[in-house]
C-alpha cells in the first residue's frame, strides 16, 4: 500500500481464453457442418429451387401486390368471429387465472405439495402447442369457433397462472405478517391483500394474452377451429391470392390496433 | 371520540377470555439454520404493564415479539399468554388468540394498493366469517369498529385514500388502527418508530402510551433508541444475543445499564432527541 513508488499505474494483462475460444470455435463449425450435411442426419438445404422457382413466387407476390377490396364485405363477418373467439377466450381464461394464479404462487400458497401440483399441471398445459389442441379440439368437438376458443383459453391460462404467479414469487409481501398476525386464513389474507396488490400484474398479463389471441385465432381458422382463418385457408385453396393479400392485409390492421390498445391501456395501469 | 368508545367497552367484554398477562418460562428459539435466537428468557408481565424491549439488532428482541403471537415457534420452553399455552395451538384456536393480539411492524406492512379502510378491515379477520372477507361485505359492526380505530387515531379523513399515498407517520397510524380493530388486549410493536422521523416517531409512541394508559393494554414495544425507552413505557427488558441481562424500570435505567445490554459505550445513535 505504502510503497507505490512510480506513478504511472499500468493495467495488468487481460487474460485471455484461447484454448477455450479455439474449442468453442470447433464446436460450432462441427455442429454447423453436421446439421448442413444429408449424409450425415443434416437437413437437406437445396438453394437451387430458389432460382428455378423463383418467376412461380413472382407471380405469386404479384398478385399478393393487389388486394382485392371488392371482397372485403364478405371477409367482415369472419374477422369479428376472430375478435368475438379472441375476446371470449381471454374473457374467460382471466377469470380461470385468477383463483389458480395465486394457488400457484409462494406467497399465496405456503403448502409445498398443492403448489408445486398446480404448477406441474399448468406447466403440461403450456408445453402443449397451440395448432396441437386445436387439431385435436377440431377432431373431439368437430369445426367451428368452440374449438378455436378452448384452445385460446388453454393457451392463455398457461402463460398468465406462469408469469403472474412467477411474478408474485419475487416480490416482497410484507403485508401477509399483518394478515398472519391478526389471525386471519390464508384464503382472507389472499383475497383482501394479495389479489388488490396483484392487480396491475394480472391485467397486464390479461391484456397482453388478448392481444397474442387475436393473432393465434386468425391461425386457428386453418385447421379448422373458425374465424377468419378458414376463409384465408379457403381462398388460399382457390389459389384467390388477392383475397389472401386483403385478408392478411386485414388481420395486420386489426393485430397492431388490438397492439396500440393494450399498449395504452398497459401504460395507464403503472 | 373517547367518552364513547365502543373499542374500550367491547375489550372490556372480552376481559375474561383476554387477559393480557404473557408469561414466559426458560425459552428458548433456535432457527432452523441453526441460530440460537433466544437462550432460556424467563419473564412475567402483567395486564395493562408498558414494557420496552431494547437491544441490538440481533439481539433476539424481534424474535421475542414474534414468539407471543406465535409467528414464531418457540424451541422449548412455556409461554403463556393469559391462560392459554400458546405452543399448543394451532388452527383456529391459534387464529382465535392471534386476533386478541394487536401487532405493528417497523415497515407498517400495508397492502398499498388497496384503500385504508380495507387494510384497517384486516384486524377483523379472526372476527368474522370467512364468506364476509372473500365477498368484500363487512358487517355494520366491523365497519363500525374500523371506523371508531381509525378515529380514535385521527386520520378518518384518509378512510379512502390508497395506504400507499400516504405519508410514513400516517401509515403507521393506518397500522395501528389495523391493530386496534381486532380489540385486542395485547399489542405488539416492532420497532414501530425506526422507519420515522423524530417528531413523528414521538407522535407514534405517544399514541402508544394512550393506548395503553385509556384502554389497559398491554404493550410490549421493540426499541433500540434509549431516550424512547425511558421516556414512554414504565418497565424495560435488556436482550444480548437471546439472553435477557436487564429487567426493571425504564426510568432507572442507567447509561451503564445501557452499555451492558449494547455491549459497548454509549453512542450519539443510540438516542432520538427532540422531545415533543
Amino acid at each position: 500500500m505504502s510503497t507505490h513508488a512510480q506513478a504511472s499505474a499500468t493495467l495488468p494483462r487481460r487474460p485471455t481464453h484461447r484454448v477455450r475460444t479455439a474449442l468453442i470455435l470447433a464446436a460450432l463449425i462441427a455442429f454447423s457442418v453436421a446439421t448442413c450435411l444429408p449424409a450425415i442426419g443434416g437437413v437437406e438445404i437445396d438453394l437451387e429451387s430458389i432460382t428455378r422457382n423463383w418467376r412461380n413466387g413472382a407471380s405469386k407476390l404479384q398478385q399478393l401486390a393487389q388486394p382485392n377490396l371488392a371482397f372485403l364485405p364478405r371477409t367482415l363477418g369472419p374477422m369479428l368471429e376472430t375478435l368475438a373467439m379472441a375476446v371470449v377466450g381471454a374473457v374467460t381464461a382471466a377469470l380461470v387465472s385468477i383463483p389458480v394464479t395465486l394457488w400457484a404462487a409462494r406467497p399465496s400458497n405456503p403448502h409445498t405439495v398443492t403448489r408445486q401440483l398446480v404448477r406441474f399441471v399448468v406447466n403440461i398445459v403450456r408445453s402443449v402447442p397451440d395448432l396441437v389442441y386445436a387439431t385435436i379440439l377440431v377432431a373431439m368437438i368437430g369445426v367451428g369457433t368452440l374449438p378455436g376458443v378452448v384452445t385460446l383459453i388453454l393457451f392463455d391460462i398457461g402463460v398468465v397462472i406462469k408469469l403472474v404467479s412467477e411474478a408474485i414469487d419475487s416480490t416482497d409481501h410484507p403485508y401477509l405478517e399483518a394478515g398472519r398476525a391478526a389471525g386471519g386464513t390464508q384464503l382472507q389474507i389472499n383475497r383482501r391483500t394479495v389479489l388488490p396488490q396483484s392487480w396491475p400484474l394480472l391485467t397486464n398479463q390479461w391484456l397482453y394474452s388478448l392481444e397474442l389471441n387475436v393473432r393465434i385465432s386468425a391461425i386457428l381458422g386453418i385447421v379448422g377451429a373458425g374465424g377468419i382463418g378458414r376463409l384465408l385457408d379457403e381462398r388460399r385453396a382457390f389459389y384467390a391470392y388477392e383475397d389472401v393479400s386483403l385478408i392478411i392485409l386485414e388481420i395486420l390492421i386489426v393485430v397492431v390496433l388490438i397492439e396500440l390498445l393494450s399498449t395504452t391501456l398497459r401504460k395507464r395501469l403503472r | 371520540m373517547t367518552a364513547s368508545d365502543p373499542i374500550t367497552a367491547a375489550a372490556g367484554d372480552l376481559a375474561p377470555a383476554a387477559s393480557g398477562a404473557i408469561t414466559l418460562r426458560d425459552v428458548t428459539v433456535t432457527y432452523p439454520g441453526g441460530t440460537r435466537a433466544l437462550r432460556g428468557v424467563s419473564l412475567s408481565i402483567a395486564p395493562g404493564e408498558m414494557v420496552s424491549v431494547v437491544g441490538l439488532s440481533g439481539s433476539g428482541k424481534s424474535t421475542l415479539i414474534r414468539t407471543i403471537n406465535a409467528l414464531v415457534p418457540i424451541t422449548s420452553g412455556r409461554l403463556l399468554v393469559g391462560e392459554q399455552d400458546v405452543s399448543r395451538l394451532s388452527g383456529r384456536s391459534l387464529r382465535e388468540l392471534r386476533g386478541r393480539i394487536g401487532m405493528i411492524f417497523q415497515g407498517f406492512n400495508l397492502a398499498e394498493r388497496t384503500s385504508v379502510l380495507s387494510n384497517v378491515l384486516v384486524g377483523r379477520f379472526a372476527h368474522s366469517p370467512a364468506w364476509r372477507s372473500l365477498l368484500g361485505l363487512p358487517s355494520a359492526q366491523d365497519k363500525q369498529i374500523a371506523i371508531e380505530a381509525l378515529d380514535s387515531v385521527g386520520i378518518l379523513d384518509r378512510a379512502w385514500s390508497r395506504a400507499g399515498a400516504l405519508s410514513g407517520g400516517q401509515k403507521q397510524r393506518v397500522a395501528i388502527a389495523r391493530a386496534l380493530s381486532q380489540q385486542p388486549s395485547v399489542m405488539l410493536a416492532d420497532e414501530p418508530v425506526a422507519s420515522l422521523d423524530p417528531p413523528t416517531a414521538h407522535s407514534v409512541m405517544q399514541d402508544l402510551l394512550r393506548i395503553n394508559e385509556e384502554r389497559g393494554l398491554t404493550v410490549l414495544v421493540n426499541l433500540h433508541l434509549m431516550d424512547l425507552a425511558r421516556q414512554y413505557t414504565t418497565r424495560m427488558i435488556g436482550l444480548r444475543d437471546g439472553e435477557m441481562v436487564f429487567d426493571g424500570p425504564a426510568a432507572d435505567a442507567t447509561d451503564q445499564d445501557f452499555e451492558a445490554i449494547y455491549g459497548r459505550p454509549i453512542q450519539g445513535r443510540d438516542v432520538l432527541g427532540s422531545a415533543p
